[in-house]
């Protein structure tokens, strides 16, 4: 009896198989033609492609999943200007395919037209932009890198020679989750797209790593930015959140910042790490955004505000920064609770807050914006003393009422620390010939 | 050339026998100290917070001990009468001055070093310091500083007559190329044209060897893009190997004009007696 029954289990699970599940085509006695595979496979199958080069462009116009077979390395290599991959179905799914388009083109390597789409895991190397998503929504892209592999023939690659390594236009309610995207233009760059969730994403050497333009409701969380001109880049949008995110080391170009707010309302930038850039959170025409808990370390300049009005600067922590913070023209906004290591309050009630406010000084921002060329004295010594000397229309200035006395916990440095031992041993070297050429000026003949 | 030595010698040993070196070296060596205690970051690499304090302070001492030190230097000869015992000799102008400008030089990298030495070794035990570039470069920066501002000491203390002169002077040269520097410029280059401000600064900087190294200082320090985009070509050249090579021969061409200007000075005063 059991053996009667498990036959019959077997033969309906064998029945289910071929009737349910998706159709599974072994492309390995194909041409390696992937545009021939594709078009004979059917709507909803999945599709397993052995070890190989295949040739672009490819156009999918149907819902299939594409991948390679467990272990092996599936290439697809595209010389045309056409896109490597155009996707105009829904819910198709890319999954472990090695990308290669390093033509100079108009057109991106990938392009994703339809609904609900995956890539997972590729790995794209372009001369163009690396994923376009044109009214795609609902979509995912994770686990992908992308990096840029072009070359412009007798001189040295622009920026602008180069494409965003994603690219959303009017692209809503998609996902990224985990991507690597270096030396392209922008990270990921949206365009009247809302409601994105940009997560755990790692952007190296590019102009910005995440680029906000007109967009709503998009979260930017637990990324790092390291190296690129400005890390998030959040303008003209609305409830942008972003959180948790380290942006270190934008220190190079006259423009480089951390974190940038231009004509950015109502969104939170919460505990964020911004460290050694050239100014860690540039705030400019923005208005009610709730910036908490930050910590701005190592930076030429913690924070500035330019035409900044209304917002909520809680909870902060500046430290070691060459300026704390730089205002000009910043009013009505509620600072509280910071911390500034360049500050020293007074606490009375040990509340562990100061009873003396710190003021910021506008004078160096309004000086250069008059007269650029001044720039050069930022932090002289003369400057300094002049800052100090300066009081004019103390009530306009931007003031955090009550500045904490301490920093609110264990501060921490993600530029990796060397050794101290070096310029130990410079010093002893210095200090041992230092003493020995006094011995030799006091000692008498 | 071996008077030069004489001179040279003689300065050192007049100079380690001076009260002055030993106070100035205390001074230096303690705020030295001092801004480890202040760093709470532990190590400190390139253009920060730290780093942006200890030029500064640097900025505030340095240039004034080398001013003073330097220009005492030479009126103490001319008020102790040893110069009037010297010039019977055959010491050429030259030599003099040359050995007097190598010998105060190396009493003031001594006191350097010691300061130096001294944040070094305890910046290490204390586990809070510079890294080695950044060490590398302020000590750099202290020296240049040192040097620059001991060639006006030099040229100071050939024009004074008399040690309350030179101090006077000094102090007057300390303010206005430390402190008086920024608003002295915007002062007066307010009342130029947009366009001219710019070369106007530029060229400026080039007369103050303080925010000279300064500025060169932060650029190598990695903080050359806060100095904004209108210096951008500059600080992509100086950023180069090629900028220290620059900076090396502003250095040896601004030095040497101004000890040329003393020997000359020095030289019509010994003629005419």
């Amino acid at each position: 009896m059991k053996i009667m029954q498990k036959w019959i289990m077997a033969f309906i699970l064998a029945a289910l198989s071929i009737t349910c599940l998706p159709h599974l085509i072994n492309a390995e006695e194909q041409a390696l033609d992937l545009q021939a595979i594709i078009n004979e496979a059917r709507t909803g199958s999945t599709i397993i492609l052995p070890h190989g080069i295949y040739e672009g462009p490819i156009l999918i116009e149907k819902t299939i999943h594409l991948k390679p077979r467990s272990g092996e390395e599936v290439a697809i290599l595209n010389t045309s200007n056409q896109p490597a991959i155009l996707i105009m179905a829904d819910d198709v799914a890319l999954t472990g395919l090695i990308i290669k388009d390093e033509q100079l083109k108009k057109q991106p390597t990938v392009l994703i037209q339809g609904d609900g789409v995956l890539l997972d895991q590729l790995h794209i190397h372009t001369g163009s932009f690396g994923i376009q998503m044109r009214k795609a929504n609902h979509g995912q892209i994770q686990n992908t890198s992308i990096a840029w592999a072009g070359h412009v023939p007798e001189r040295p690659v622009k920026l602008s020679d180069k494409g965003n390594g994603i690219d959303l236009y009017e692209s809503n309610d998609n996902t990224f989750i985990g991507n690597t995207i270096t030396s392209m233009h922008d990270g990921i760059y949206m365009e009247n797209s809302d409601n994105n969730l940009i997560e755990e994403n790692h952007f190296e050497l590019l102009r910005y790593g995440v680029h906000c333009m007109y967009t709503k409701g998009t979260v930017i969380r637990n990324n790092v930015g390291n190296l690129n001109i400005t890390g998030a880049m959040i303008m003209a949008a609305r409830d942008v959140e972003v959180s948790n995110n380290t942006f270190t080391k934008q220190s190079e170009n006259v423009n480089s910042q951390g974190i940038l707010l231009f004509d950015a309302h109502g969104t939170s930038i919460v505990n964020n790490h911004v460290e050694g850039n050239r100014v860690g959170l540039y705030v400019e025409q923005s208005t009610m955004n709730h910036i908490k808990g930050n910590t701005m370390t190592a930076n030429f300049i913690g924070i500035q505000l330019l035409d900044a009005e209304n917002n909520a600067i809680n909870s902060n922590q500046f430290i070691g920064n060459v300026a704390s913070a730089e205002a000009r023209n910043s009013v009505h906004n509620q600072l509280e609770g910071n911390y500034w290591d360049s500050f020293q309050g007074i606490d009375l009630d040990g509340d562990g807050r100061s009873e003396i406010s710190y003021a910021i000084n506008p004078f160096f921002q309004s000086l250069i914006k008059a007269k650029p060329g001044f720039q050069l004295f930022f932090q002289s010594p003369g400057m300094v003393f002049l800052e100090g000397l300066y009081q004019s229309q103390r009530q306009l200035w931007s003031v955090d009422a009550s500045p904490l006395m301490e920093p609110s916990d264990q501060v921490r440095f993600i530029v990796p620390t060397q050794t101290l031992k070096h310029s130990a041993a410079v010093g002893a070297g210095l200090l041992s010939l230092a003493i020995y050429l006094i011995y030799l000026g006091v000692k008498r003949r | 050339m071996i008077q030069t030595v004489h001179i040279a010698i003689r300065e050192i040993k007049l100079g380690f026998r001076n009260p002055w070196a030993y106070s100035f070296m205390g001074l230096f060596a303690l705020f030295m100290l001092c801004l480890l205690m202040i760093n709470a970051q532990g190590y400190v690499q390139g253009y920060s917070g730290i780093t942006g304090t200890t030029l500064n302070l640097i900025l505030y001492l340095l240039p004034l001990m080398s001013l003073l030190l330097g220009s005492f230097s030479l009126t103490a000869e001319k008020e102790d009468g040893s110069w009037e015992l010297l010039s019977v000799y055959p010491l050429s102008t030259l030599s003099f001055i040359i050995g007097k400008y190598i010998g105060l030089a190396i009493v003031l990298l001594v006191i350097v070093s010691i300061g130096f030495g001294a944040a070094g070794i305890l910046g290490y035990v204390a586990g809070s310091g510079f890294g080695l570039s950044t060490y590398v470069q302020l000590l750099t920066f202290s020296s240049t500083v040192a040097l620059f501002f001991l060639a006006i000491a030099i040229l100071l203390g050939t024009i004074a007559k008399n040690r309350w002169q030179s101090l006077t002077i000094a102090v007057a040269i300390w303010f206005f190329a430390i402190i008086g520097w920024p608003p002295l410029l915007i002062a007066t280059l307010g009342f130029m044209p947009y366009p001219m401000i710019k070369p106007a600064v530029t060229l400026l900087t080039f007369l103050n060897p303080a925010e000279l190294s300064r500025l060169f200082t932060v650029v190598k320090l990695g903080g050359g893009a806060i100095l904004g985009p209108e210096y951008y070509e500059w600080i992509k050249w100086i950023r180069q190997p090629g900028g220290s090579f620059g900076f090396a021969a502003v250095v040896l061409v601004w030095i040497g004009s101004v000890i040329a200007a003393a020997q000359l000075v020095w030289e019509r005063r010994r003629l005419r007696g």
